[in-house]
């Protein structure tokens, strides 16, 4: 066992590419995520004004448009194409319309009408520009009720219950702060980990065989598949988890994003999502063992990952064919029970089934672990 | 004369490569024939919708029921159940059963029929945005239609003569979604996915031909048997010409493969497809020429045929969030938008999904035309320095 081990650790200090792959690109990873987004919320859009009343009221309008957190006027303008010409050239992302004789209109209760232009092509500032826009014409808007009906005699109590007679607090479980970070860089960092994994393991499998070394690798082990494949995947595993741990520890200890449960939990989590990566890739390169294809398989499932597992496209909503796949992804019971565990704060019995999952992959290799002992003791490199 | 005929020879030398190694004819074709149509079925279901909930109802009256129907009637809500109390609703939730609770306070309907306010509490699962926002969408709809509802009636009975001045809003507020107006995960996302496909498949498969040759060399000087000839031997052509032959290969295979990505594919899963090829088709062209050109400038750093996998699948994940798709462009700092801007689909998914989803045409999406050949003309210099740099070594 010691010399299988003694010789994956050497693996891994032959290349370069290891301590690239294993060490320095999730860390970079986590860096970049972490850096890009860490304000939380995308605030400021840059939006626009079209103000074609130029009065008083109009004015103090704009003023409340851009002293509002989501939005950045960045532009007024005289005319509603101009305003459009920029959304085209991407350079804002909406615009506020403010009507000819708006103030007059209002005045003279001949109702005129707001109107405002967000642009969904991309989802976040969209949203948030619609969200920004509709409050401030929405409170202006509720704000000359309010005033009319004080006019008329009404006391201020009786006023709010009229205007607002119902109300929905929403209360957002674990993120109240709706921080778009916490969801973003707690999956898809964790993704890039569980997809260096597999295919680090798949390359590192096949080397032995391209370089025609798996004989060797096998007589080092004394015949035993068990030993050769624990004695050069477990450094990996190691360096991986710790690698795994540290950016843990980066988002829940140094960033503070929610961590509702014993941190425990989440660190086997890593530990068993790791290995489970890992035995998936051994899987993968027993059905197929050539280097290239069984590459392009891993590969090719660990993207499909960010969006079969679930990070943003809820699984239960697509399509059953498809998201039937997400179950044999191990990062997807990661993904869960970082939900049941950080984000919620759950009991570990709701959990339960994530982790034997997890674990259950590391039963995958032993299937057809003979198969793979044949192509090692005869290596036969296929480009 | 001599130097076309030299590109020529660089350019079918290249695309007899191309088309005799099964790797590289995966990355060049089977990867964007089949991956943009697998990527779209997986989010084709566009909207979220039925989303179970639990109701916990405290007030049980005929006012509550209502509310109850109106909002089990939204696109968004499906209501499962109702729950006896707060515990067993959240025993539901942590069963992951629902991902949303109503709860109702007792004194809902006396409220209401004494013109106070009311609050419904509403505990949301926030594990995916993309539920909670299709809760709130369906939130603001139901409180919009009751607060009519209920106003209209107070103010008939309880302010009488001020009936006449409310009768509607002083100002009226409309709401106007430009772009992708369908809301839809696979219409937002898609068109942006696939420049990046564009792209991506372009930069492996020019590595893997670069990581071939290298292993080919390699085996020689082992003196393994029956290893092919490398087949990047272009003697008499320099480094411009046989980076220019090379770019005009890969640029002629994708020209079509860019059609069917992005002018099938849309259509066939009704994708944003607003504006004509003749607005995209000449976007595309400088993606794919700067993509060429950053491959051939990526490998060198290529020594193996199967190290294109590790050292070029991951930077897909970070090139999409590079590209300002899922977190806006604007929250960049300096530092991040110059890496950004240094990627050819950052400028490629910004431009073209305003030219397929809010129908742009060429000349407005200028600002992100004219940096694609300022990329290109960037990376083709890197590419010929290091192409002359590997044939100085070779020699």
């Amino acid at each position: 066992m010691l010399a299988s081990l003694r010789r994956g650790i050497r693996t891994l200090g032959s290349r370069r590419i290891y301590i690239l792959m294993l060490i320095i690109v999730p860390l970079a990873c986590a860096f970049f995520f972490l850096n890009l987004m860490n304000e939380g919320l995308p605030t400021r859009i840059p939006v626009g004004v079209v103000d074609m009343d130029q009065t008083e009221m109009s004015r103090s309008l704009t003023r409340k448009l851009g002293a509002t957190e989501l939005l950045e006027i960045n532009h007024t303008f005289s005319s509603y194409h101009e305003a459009y010409e920029k959304v085209l050239q991407g350079e804002l992302y909406g615009f506020f319309y403010i009507p000819r004789n708006f103030q007059d209109k209002a005045v003279a209760g001949e109702q005129p009408s707001l109107n405002f232009y967000s642009n969904m092509t991309i989802f976040v500032p969209g949203t948030l520009s619609y969200k920004g826009f509709k409050t401030i014409a929405v409170t202006t808007s509720s704000g000359m009720v309010e005033t009319e009906l004080v006019s008329v005699g009404l006391s201020e109590g009786a006023v709010g219950a009229l205007t607002m007679p119902i109300n929905f607090p929403t209360h957002p479980i674990g993120n109240p702060w709706i921080n778009y970070s916490y969801y973003l860089s707690s999956s898809f960092i964790i993704g890039v980990v569980a997809l260096l994994a597999m295919i680090m393991t798949c390359f590192t499998l096949g080397q032995e065989i391209k370089n025609e070394t798996s004989p060797e690798w096998i007589a080092t082990a004394r015949g035993s598949m068990l030993r050769a494949i624990v004695g050069q995947l477990l450094p990996q595993t190691i360096v991986l988890t710790v690698v795994g741990v540290a950016i843990q520890s980066l988002l829940y200890g140094w960033l503070h994003f929610p961590m509702n449960g014993p941190a425990w939990r989440m660190i086997l989590a890593m530990f068993l999502m790791v290995t489970a990566s890992q035995s998936f890739g051994v899987f993968v390169f027993e059905i197929v063992p050539n280097l290239r294809l069984s590459l392009s398989v891993v590969s090719l499932l660990g993207i499909l990952a960010f969006s079969l597992a679930g990070f943003s496209f809820p699984v239960e909503q697509m399509y059953g064919s498809l998201g039937i796949f997400s179950y044999i992804l191990p990062i997807r019971y990661y993904f869960l029970i970082y939900i049941d565990q950080a984000l919620n704060g759950q009991e570990l019995y709701y959990s339960r089934f994530y982790y034997m999952a997890l674990l259950a992959f590391d039963l995958l290799p032993f299937l057809m672990a003979g198969r793979l002992k044949r192509r090692a003791l005869n290596p036969v490199y296929v480009p | 004369m001599k130097w076309f005929v030299n590109l020529f020879r660089v350019f079918r030398r290249e695309m007899w490569r191309v088309f005799t190694d099964v790797g590289v004819l995966i990355f060049f074709f089977g990867l964007p024939l089949a991956y943009p149509v697998v990527y779209t079925l997986i989010y084709n279901p566009e909207v979220v919708t039925e989303i179970p909930t639990v109701i916990v109802d405290h007030s049980r009256t005929a006012e509550s029921r209502d509310l109850v129907r109106a909002i089990g009637s939204t696109q968004a809500v499906k209501v499962i159940g109702y729950a006896a109390d707060l515990a067993e609703a959240k025993r539901a939730w942590a069963e992951k059963k629902c991902y949303g609770v109503v709860e109702i306070p007792a004194d809902y309907a006396s409220r209401i029929g004494t013109g106070k306010p009311v609050n419904v509490d509403f505990y949301s699962d926030v594990s995916l945005l993309l539920r909670y926002r299709q809760y709130l969408f369906a939130l603001t709809g139901v409180q919009i239609d009751k607060v009519q509802q209920i106003t209209a009636e107070r103010i008939t009975t309880l302010a009488g003569g001020a009936e006449t001045m409310v009768s509607g809003l002083p100002v009226n507020t409309q709401s106007n979604l430009m772009g992708d107006t369908s809301q839809g995960f696979a219409s937002f996302v898609m068109p942006g996915v696939f420049i990046l496909i564009l792209q991506q498949s372009m930069i492996l498969g020019v590595c893997c031909l670069a990581g071939t040759a290298n292993d080919r060399r390699r085996f020689r000087r082992q003196g393994r048997a029956d290893v092919p000839i490398p087949g990047d031997d272009y003697s008499g052509a320099g480094p411009v010409t046989v980076v220019l032959g090379k770019t005009l290969c890969y640029v002629v295979i994708y020209l079509p493969l860019a059609y069917f990505i992005l002018t099938i594919v849309p259509e066939v899963f009704s994708l944003p497809h607003v504006q004509s090829a003749s607005q995209y088709m000449p976007f595309v062209f400088p993606v794919l020429v700067a993509s060429a050109l950053l491959a051939q400038t990526l490998q060198v750093f290529v020594r193996e045929r199967e190290s294109c996998f590790p050292l070029i699948v991951f930077t897909s994940v970070v090139f999409l969030f590079m590209s300002g798709l899922t977190w806006p462009r604007y929250a960049f700092n300096q530092f991040q938008l110059f890496i950004a801007d240094l990627v050819p689909a950052t400028w490629g998914v910004n431009g073209f999904i305003r030219i397929t989803s809010d129908g742009s045409t060429l000349s407005n999406v200028a600002g992100f035309y004219r940096p694609l050949w300022y990329l290109s003309a960037g990376y083709f210099i890197t590419a010929v320095l290091l192409r002359g740099y590997v044939f100085r070594k070779k020699a």
